[in-house]
C-alpha cells in the first residue's frame, strides 16, 4: 500500500469513522472541514511517526504540511526521500 | 449611546490609515474597512433589505465576516452570526426561525446553501470567494461594487443581533440583543481590560459566539487591532503570531490554554508586548491558572464570566485579586449587579448557594420570537442565568456548576439532547444518553452511552459516522459505550450523573 493510501485510511477510519472512500477527496481541507482538529493533528502526527519511523519537527506542523491528503502524501514524499 | 458603528465610522475618519483587521498577509484599515462596510450596507439597501430585517452570516472568523456584520448594521439589519461548523440540519430551523432575508456563506459553504434551499422563501446569498455566484446569488466582490450608504441615526433598542444559543434542534433559542446592549457591554469590557487604540488581540475565538463577539467589537469600536487566527490546530503558529505581531492581548478559553502550555514552549517566544489575557467559557482550574500565570508572569490574566444573554460579560476578576480569591468569577463589571437568589426567586445572604440572577445594560430584551422562553428568565428586568454559586461578603462571584445538562467542550457548548437526537435516528438504536464526561484538555469530552435495540449489533464507528454527517464536528461523542440499560429514576428520568463516572466494562471508543 503506498503511503497516500496509508494515510487515506488512517484519516477515512479515525476521522471520518468510515472505509468509504467517497467520504474524502485527496485536495479536500482537512482543518477547514473540521476533520482534523487540535487533538486529531497529533494522533495525524503519531500515526506518520510511528509509520515511518520519522520524527516530524515542530517547525514542519503547518497547514502546508497537513491540511489534506495530498499535502501529506507530498510531505511524506520530501521527508522519505520517495 | 454611541452605537459600536459609528464608533468606528468616527475612527476611519480621523485615522483612516489606522490598521484594524490582520489575516495572514491581509491587512485592512479603518478607512478601507468602513468603505467596504458602507458598500455593503448600499447593496443591501439597494437588494430590498429593510431597516429590522436579518442578515444570517454562515462564515468563519474572516475579515468578510466584520465587513457583513457592520455593513449589515450601517443598513439598519440585524445580524444573525450561525455557528460556521453547524450542519443544514441546523442551519435550516435557525434561518427559518430567525425569518432571514439575506444570507452570506462562503462558496465551499454545501450545508449552507443545501439549507437556504429547504427555506420556503429563499434568502438573497451573497457567496465569499466565488468566481461566479450562480444565477441566484450575488458575489462578494459584485456587493462591495455598490455604492456606498452613508451612515443614519441608531435607534438604542432596535434589535442589533440575534444569537442563537445551543439549544436543540427543536427548539431554536435566538438571544436578541440590540444597539444599546451591545454599545454598554462593549464599554464596560474597555474599561475593566484598560483597552486602547494602542492594544491589539490575536483571535481565535468565532465571532458567532458572544465572547467572539465581544473581542471583535470591543477592538473595532476603540481603534484597536485584531489579528485573526483561524483556529488552534497548530498552537506554536498562534503563539509565533502574538510574538510577530507584538500583540498586547489575547482570548481564550480553558482549553485554549491547556493546550499552548502543553504543546508551546512559550519562553522560547518574545512575547514581551502582550500585556493582558483574558479567560472566559468555564470554569479554569486554579491549578492550570497557576501555570499560566507561572509560565508568563509579565502578562495579567483576567478571569470572566458572562453569558450571551447579557450580550458577553457579567463579571471580571481583577487580576489582582487572583491570589486573594482563587477560584472566584470575580466582581460584576460597571453597570452590572448581582444577586443569588434561591428557588422562589427571594434573595439570599452573602456566603449561601443560589442561583446568580443579573441585572444591567447588556441583559438581552428576550429570546426571539419566544415569549414563553423570554419570561422563564427575564424578570422585572432581571436575567435568571441558570448558573448556581454565591456572593462573598466582597461581592466575589463563586460558581458551583449548572442547573442545566450542557456540556461545554472546548469552547462549545452542546445540549446533549441534540446530540441524542441524532442518534436516536438510527434504527439500531433503542435508546441513548449523551454526557459530559472529564477531559484533560477540553474540560469535557462527549460520551454517548447507547442501549441497541433488539437484535441489533450497533457498531460506533457507525454512530460517530452518522453523528459527523448530521451534527457540527465538535458535537461527535469521542466514546461510545453500549449498555443494557440506562440507569432511571423511579419516575424514568435518566441518571445522567451516573453516566459520568468512568464505565467499567463494555468499553467501545
Amino acid at each position: 500500500m503506498d503511503h497516500r493510501q496509508q494515510v487515506r485510511q488512517f484519516v477515512l477510519k479515525n476521522f471520518l469513522f468510515t472505509d468509504d472512500a467517497s467520504a474524502l477527496a485527496d485536495g479536500d481541507s482537512l482543518i477547514g472541514n473540521g476533520i482534523v482538529d487540535s487533538t486529531g493533528i497529533l494522533e495525524l502526527i503519531g500515526f506518520l511517526e510511528e509509520t515511518h519511523g520519522i520524527r516530524i519537527a515542530p517547525e514542519e506542523m503547518v497547514p502546508a504540511n497537513f491540511d489534506s491528503i495530498d499535502a501529506i502524501s507530498a510531505f511524506l514524499a520530501r521527508r522519505l526521500g520517495a | 449611546m454611541i452605537a459600536l458603528a459609528d464608533r468606528v465610522a468616527a475612527i476611519a475618519l480621523s485615522e483612516p490609515q489606522r490598521i484594524a483587521l490582520v489575516q495572514g498577509a491581509q491587512r485592512v484599515d479603518y478607512g478601507s474597512f468602513i468603505d467596504a462596510a458602507r458598500r455593503f450596507a448600499g447593496f443591501l439597501r439597494a437588494a430590498g433589505c429593510r431597516r429590522g430585517d436579518r442578515v444570517a452570516l454562515i462564515v468563519p472568523n474572516r475579515i468578510e465576516a466584520a465587513i457583513a456584520w457592520y455593513g449589515a448594521w450601517i443598513a439598519g439589519a440585524a445580524v444573525v452570526p450561525l455557528n460556521a461548523q453547524a450542519r443544514a440540519r441546523d442551519f435550516a430551523p435557525w434561518l427559518r426561525h430567525a425569518g432571514v432575508r439575506v444570507l452570506v456563506h462562503e462558496a465551499a459553504g454545501r450545508e449552507a446553501i443545501a439549507a437556504a434551499a429547504e427555506l420556503a422563501a429563499a434568502p438573497l446569498r451573497i457567496v465569499l470567494d466565488a468566481a461566479s455566484a450562480g444565477a441566484d446569488a450575488t458575489g462578494w466582490t459584485q456587493a462591495l461594487a455598490s455604492e456606498p450608504l452613508a451612515s443614519e441615526p441608531v435607534e438604542p433598542s432596535a434589535l442589533a443581533a440575534i444569537l442563537y444559543t445551543s439549544g436543540t434542534t427543536g427548539a431554536p433559542k435566538g438571544v436578541m440583543l440590540s444597539h444599546a446592549n451591545f454599545a454598554a457591554n462593549v464599554e464596560a469590557i474597555v474599561a475593566y481590560l484598560g483597552l486602547t487604540a494602542e492594544d491589539s488581540i490575536v483571535s481565535i475565538l468565532p465571532f458567532y459566539y458572544s465572547y467572539g463577539a465581544s473581542v471583535l467589537h470591543t477592538h473595532l469600536a476603540f481603534g484597536a487591532r485584531l489579528v485573526i487566527e483561524p483556529n488552534l490546530v497548530f498552537p506554536h503558529l498562534i503563539v509565533e503570531t502574538l510574538a510577530r505581531e507584538r500583540a498586547s492581548g489575547f482570548s481564550g478559553v480553558p482549553s485554549t490554554y491547556a493546550l499552548l502550555l502543553d504543546r508551546v514552549p512559550l519562553a522560547d517566544y518574545d512575547l514581551g508586548a502582550l500585556r493582558y489575557l483574558t479567560q472566559a467559557g468555564g470554569a479554569m482550574a486554579p491549578a492550570l491558572a497557576a501555570r499560566l500565570r507561572a509560565a508568563l508572569p509579565g502578562t495579567a490574566l483576567y478571569v470572566m464570566y458572562g453569558q450571551t444573554e447579557a450580550t458577553a460579560r457579567l463579571t471580571y476578576l481583577p487580576p489582582d485579586r487572583l491570589d486573594d480569591k482563587p477560584g472566584s468569577a470575580g466582581i460584576a463589571i460597571p453597570g452590572v449587579r448581582l444577586t443569588i437568589r434561591d428557588e422562589a426567586g427571594r434573595d439570599l445572604p452573602p456566603g449561601a448557594d443560589g442561583e446568580v440572577w443579573a441585572q444591567g445594560p447588556g441583559v438581552m430584551s428576550g429570546y426571539w420570537n419566544d415569549p414563553e422562553a423570554s419570561a422563564a428568565v427575564l424578570h422585572e428586568g432581571w436575567l435568571r442565568t441558570g448558573d448556581l454559586g454565591r456572593l462573598d461578603e466582597d461581592g466575589f462571584l463563586f460558581l458551583a456548576g449548572r442547573r442545566s445538562d450542557m456540556i461545554k467542550t472546548g469552547a462549545h457548548r452542546v445540549h446533549p439532547l441534540d446530540v441524542e437526537e441524532a442518534i436516536a435516528e438510527l434504527a439500531e438504536v433503542a435508546e441513548v444518553a449523551v454526557v459530559g464526561i472529564d477531559d484533560a484538555t477540553l474540560g469535557q469530552a462527549i460520551k454517548a452511552v447507547i442501549v441497541p435495540a433488539a437484535g441489533a449489533a450497533p457498531d460506533a464507528d457507525r454512530i460517530k459516522a452518522h453523528c459527523r454527517a448530521r451534527l457540527a464536528a465538535y458535537k461527535i461523542p469521542k466514546q461510545v459505550q453500549f449498555v443494557a440499560a440506562l440507569p432511571k429514576t423511579a419516575s424514568g428520568k435518566i441518571r445522567r450523573a451516573l453516566l459520568t463516572e468512568p464505565a467499567a466494562a463494555q468499553e467501545a471508543s
